[in-house]
């Protein structure tokens, strides 16, 4: 034995002079500046899209409707639902918090918690108030740590130089790999089904992307849409808008993974796939107009046994779709496969038949069971300024309408567009390739009340404008069409807008006149505003309907005035094909109640 | 149309209440032209021309009550000018035709025109005028028709420029 041996016992004596390491009272210590403790919520940010609840491995999250806080509600983007935290459940491992779509949810590095009811270890972070919620430090997301990819996976489409000189299709579609990883991206929050103005099972759908289940995913798409190869390709996609996914990040292409569905199934399986119609019923219902309102009638109601024929005054069906999209953004093709699958459930359409002309409102009223109206939005409207009466002064649809015709068109050298919407883009890249073909160049000026920031058309439309070489002039307001001396159109003179909207967001537009411009021109393309061509009903059954400022008045299911006629698409809703599929299924659901209560009442 | 007839009337009034009653009578005389052209349209914008109607309504009822207001009445018969014209009024309204069977954007075209010139003419009977209660009379109307140009136009640009597909 050593001497320190026996001196060590007594050297511990010295510790009894230092201060103690263990705490007397542990509830006075502070945790660590990332320690994971009570959850925090900021409500403002959460959209209440559930992902937290989904991930919880202990279901110790269950999403549910909050009272008493005015700024949370169910609207567009938000289920106004929050997330209540059971923590007799939480483990604190924090995957709520790494999965948040938003960053809303985060932890203070509060950990005490003292209550005689164990009730209350159930609550509402951010509206349960507690003295942890404006806590600085415990765990948040650190940056760049995402459970999800927040980029979306590139659509490969055709370069400009590839594209310009014909009406060739853009957009070139995902591979099966691109689209996995597309669709893995998603959450399968749902919050985007609420904003699809007809309701698309969109998680499930990518659900079966992902699955690789492409039967299961074409039957969903067409159990909502029968418009489903047209609405994967030019679709408005409200649906994007509300994503989960793009508080941080991109939004899911859910698009074109719709799309992706319609690509991957052979066409000749679609029909075995949605299935067959109910047997007959007998009864008899026209549909005036074949765009996709009046179709998605057409086939919601063929479905269900009942006789469905439409009357068409063009060559073809599709409506604006058809004759309002130029090719390059939806081939015929694509229409046609819709169109035809519609007509494969039985319905019947007389083509180049004009209601009001060829046959009579009086003759449909007293042959059918019921009539819906799906006219669309037709006609262009005109500025009207000073020299628009000028025979080079043309109509966007109009010009549209002849390009999808086939009609062979000599373009000028040079042409203004007026119009800050998707048909001003797609008139000015459809003038654009015909310059390309038949000038080697382009000459073609768009301009528009609006600034880029506050133009109506999809941000990609005029991305793609720009690419395309179109001129486009922003806040810059029509004043007069010139002609020179010899009757000649000569160009387009604007002033320039210095503000388009009041301070309540109305079209106000204020200009400056001395910033004055005359942009060449051999032709001006009008391309503002459209409205629909009601003449076809004739005086008196104009004078009969209830009107809605300027628009027939339809109630919410799409029954007009009339007991006998419903209206649907764009002539009651506005321009837009996926609203028109939804009304369109609106008007057959509202039609057959009807039936069924007229069977009730007889 | 800012030196018009209606100028010549307006300014050859001599009271506030001539000129009121000069103001009063415009919007009656619109009013009643647009009541007339209610039947004349289509059903389906027959709202837009029974707006207008009320909108001058308005108008003609915000005037006659400003004359009737007791606390106005020494401003009332002041004189400005001299000599005191004839109070025939309808010269001032200059109406240009609407066809057999207006749409709304030329109904509204209609409109827009007509406050338009009103709007000017107020404001350059306000501008010759010397300061005083009559020019603050006049400014008050340039102001009226203003704000309902400035209405018309919101809807003008609504109805008309709704954007494309």
């Amino acid at each position: 034995m050593s001497v320190r041996d026996l001196l060590s016992p007594f050297t511990a004596w010295k510790h009894l002079f230092r201060e103690p390491v263990s705490i007397k009272d542990p509830l006075d210590r502070e945790a660590s500046e990332r320690y994971r403790g009570f959850h925090k919520n900021d409500i403002e940010k959460c959209i209440g899209c559930g992902t937290c609840e989904a991930i919880c491995q202990n279901g110790a999250i269950d999403m549910l409707p909050v009272e008493g806080v005015d700024t949370i509600k169910t609207q567009p983007g938000d289920s106004g639902l929050r997330p209540r935290i059971d923590y007799g459940r939480c483990c604190w491992c924090a995957l709520c918090v790494d999965v948040c779509m938003t960053g809303s949810l985060t932890m203070s590095n509060e950990y005490k918690w003292v209550e005689s009811d164990p009730d209350k270890f159930r609550f509402t972070p951010g509206v349960d108030k507690k003295h942890w919620d404006d806590y600085k430090d415990g765990y948040h997301r650190p940056d760049g740590h995402r459970l999800n990819a927040p980029e979306r996976i590139e659509m490969p489409e055709l370069e400009p130089r590839e594209r310009i000189d014909s009406f060739i299709e853009i957009v070139g579609g995902y591979s099966l790999e691109q689209a996995k990883l597309e669709a893995d991206r998603c959450v399968t929050c749902g919050i985007c089904v609420a904003t699809c103005p007809t309701h698309m099972p969109i998680p499930d759908y990518i659900a079966a992307v992902r699955d690789g289940d492409y039967e299961r995913g074409l039957k969903l798409l067409y159990e909502s849409n029968p418009f489903s190869q047209v609405c994967g390709k030019v679709c408005t996609r409200k649906c994007e808008s509300t994503c989960a996914a793009s508080h941080e990040g991109d939004p899911i292409a859910i698009r074109w993974l719709k799309r992706h569905i319609t690509e991957q199934v052979p066409y000749e399986k679609y029909r075995d796939i949605i299935g067959e119609p109910l047997p007959p019923t007998g009864k008899k219902i026209a549909i005036i107009g074949a765009g996709p309102a009046g179709m998605t009638a057409a086939f919601d109601l063929a479905r269900k046994g009942h006789t469905v024929t439409v009357y068409e005054a063009q060559s073809h069906a599709g409506g604006m779709t058809r004759y309002g999209i130029p090719e390059y953004r939806l081939p015929y093709e694509t229409i046609q496969r819709d169109i035809d699958l519609i007509l494969s459930m039985g319905v019947g359409i007389h083509y180049n038949t004009r209601v009001g002309h060829d046959i009579s409102m009086e003759k449909l009223q007293a042959e059918n069971d019921a009539v819906v109206l799906t006219i669309g939005l037709s006609l262009g409207r005109s500025t009207r300024i000073p020299g628009s009466d000028h025979e080079n002064v043309f109509k966007a649809v109009d010009l549209l309408r002849r390009i999808t015709e086939g009609e062979d068109i000599q373009a000028p050298e040079n042409l203004v567009v007026i119009g800050g919407g998707n048909v001003a883009m797609d008139i000015a890249r459809s003038m654009a390739r015909l310059q390309q073909q038949q000038y080697g160049e382009i000459n073609v000026t768009l301009t528009a009340l609006e600034d880029k920031a506050h133009f109506l058309a999809d941000p990609v439309e005029i991305k793609e404008s720009i690419e395309e070489e179109i001129n486009i002039l922003d806040s810059r307001g029509p004043q007069e069409c010139v002609i020179d001396d010899q009757n000649n159109l000569i160009g387009l003179r604007t002033w320039k807008v210095l503000s388009i909207f009041d301070d309540q967001g109305r079209f106000a537009p204020s200009y400056d006149q001395d910033d004055e411009q005359l942009h060449p021109g051999a032709w001006v393309v009008e391309a503002i505003g459209q409205m629909s061509d009601v003449s076809l009903l004739g005086e008196e059954l104009t004078e009969k309907l209830e009107w809605n400022r300027g628009r027939i008045q339809v109630d919410d299911a799409g029954h007009t005035s009339e007991p006998w006629l419903w209206a649907a698409g764009d002539c009651v809703k506005g321009p837009d094909v996926v609203s028109a599929v939804a009304t369109g299924h609106k008007v057959a659901a509202s039609i057959e109640a009807a039936f069924a209560q007229r069977e009730t009442g007889a | 149309m800012t030196e018009g007839r209606g100028y010549k009337k307006l300014k050859s009034q001599t009271s506030l209440k001539d000129i009121l009653e000069v103001a009063t009578e415009f919007e009656r005389t619109a009013r009643d032209f647009y009541a007339a052209l209610v039947p004349r349209v289509s059903k389906q914008i027959r709202y837009l021309v029974e707006e207008l109607a009320e909108e001058e309504q308005r108008h003609f009822d915000l005037f006659s009550g400003l004359r009737a207001r007791p606390d106005l009445e020494d401003m009332l018969q002041e004189l400005v000018e001299t000599p005191a014209s004839d109070r025939r009024f309808s010269d001032c309204i200059h109406l240009p035709e609407l066809g057999e069977r207006p749409d709304d954007q030329e109904v509204l075209q209609y409109a827009l025109g007509r406050e338009h010139a009103a709007m000017e003419q107020y404001t350059s009977l306000a501008e010759s005028t010397p300061a005083g209660p009559i020019r603050d009379l006049f400014k008050f109307l340039a102001d009226e028709e203003t704000q309902h140009k400035n209405e018309l136009e919101k809807r003008y640009y609504e109805i008309v420029h709704s954007g494309g597909v």
